[in-house]
């Protein structure tokens, strides 16, 4: 049964014509996508453990920001366990991050560590098939192997 | 790609990593907002950043370019973090928002190609089209069945 959160943001209206989780998804590749221009540049002068620090002074902005939304009070019953697993991507995220950095400190090139990073939802599908017992249609089966040669071939 | 290449390894970390974390959000917002999912999500970031703080040598002096790199790039990372949490919220499945999401290298490519000059080759090029047409595909999600009220 979908929860009061999930219901309320999934009935919204469409943005721009789009779905609403594609409106969002494309907003995420250009903030990331941009992300991962700018951590070409801090990279060439500060280590990753400084960095991932650094980084997280970015966030108290949008921390400040979204405290003051009214929805981060709704939740019903399964509030603790929502609040454990956005726990755990923080901290899978962050461990994430360093290792990016690192990477990138080591003298790979932004412009191939950030694509070959990228190539995340091989893990994600697998998981979300195997724990969320997600169902894929045609025409993503036939679009995830595409992004995934897509992202190989970028990463060339 | 040359495994045997040090940053590769922590490349692959990162992926794992950030792979796991693609199902640890849908989780998150199917039982909270994507509003305060992003602030827990934030919190650890925190704790991760004071624990570094703690035990581990920080590099004090930073030029300011750098300093402000890395600041924005937090910035940039957390408002992503946030859509895309926004985005599963909005009831995109994990496994389609995440691979979609994924192929922001397109932007930072274009960033490399626009700003700093870089040449893309042959394989970028075709990769950079791929990208383009699988991003199409994966919006063609078929509009689950609306409840009737």
């Amino acid at each position: 049964m979908p929860d009061t959160a999930t219901t309320s943001r999934a009935t919204m209206p469409s943005i721009l014509g789009m779905p609403r989780w594609l409106a969002f998804s494309l907003l995420t590749i250009l903030v990331w996508g941009a992300w991962g221009a700018v951590s070409k540049v801090a990279s060439e002068g500060v280590d990753a453990n400084t960095n991932q620090i650094l980084f997280t002074f970015g966030l108290l902005p949008l921390i400040a920001i979204v405290w003051r939304s009214p929805r981060i009070s709704a939740g019903g019953s399964g509030r603790r366990v929502g609040i454990a697993w956005a726990f755990l991507t923080g901290i899978l995220g962050g461990t994430g991050n360093i290792a990016f950095f690192r990477a990138l400190v080591m003298g790979g090139k932004a412009s191939v560590v950030s694509p070959v990073t990228a190539l995340f939802p091989l893990v994600t599908v697998i998981l979300a098939v195997t724990l969320l017992h997600e169902r894929v249609g045609t025409a993503q089966k036939i679009g995830l192997a595409l992004a995934l040669v897509a992202i190989y071939l970028l990463s060339m | 790609m040359h495994l045997a290449q040090g940053w590769m390894w922590f490349a692959a970390i990162a992926l794992v990593f950030w792979g796991i974390t693609g199902v640890t959000q849908k989780l998150a917002t199917n039982k909270i907002s994507s509003e305060l999912s992003f602030i827990w999500f934030a919190d650890a970031m925190i704790a991760i950043s004071v624990i570094l703080a703690l035990f581990v040598p920080i590099q004090w002096h930073v030029r300011p370019l750098i300093l402000w790199a890395a600041i924005a790039g937090g910035t940039l990372n957390g408002l992503g973090a946030l859509t895309s949490f926004a985005a599963l919220e909005s009831g995109g499945k994990a496994s389609v928002v995440i691979s979609l999401i994924s192929l922001y290298p397109l932007v930072t490519v274009g960033f490399a190609v626009t700003v700093l000059h870089e040449r893309l080759t042959l394989a970028q090029g075709v990769g950079v089209g791929l990208a383009l047409a699988a991003a199409i595909l994966l919006s063609l999600e078929p509009q689950p069945p609306k409840s009737k009220a």
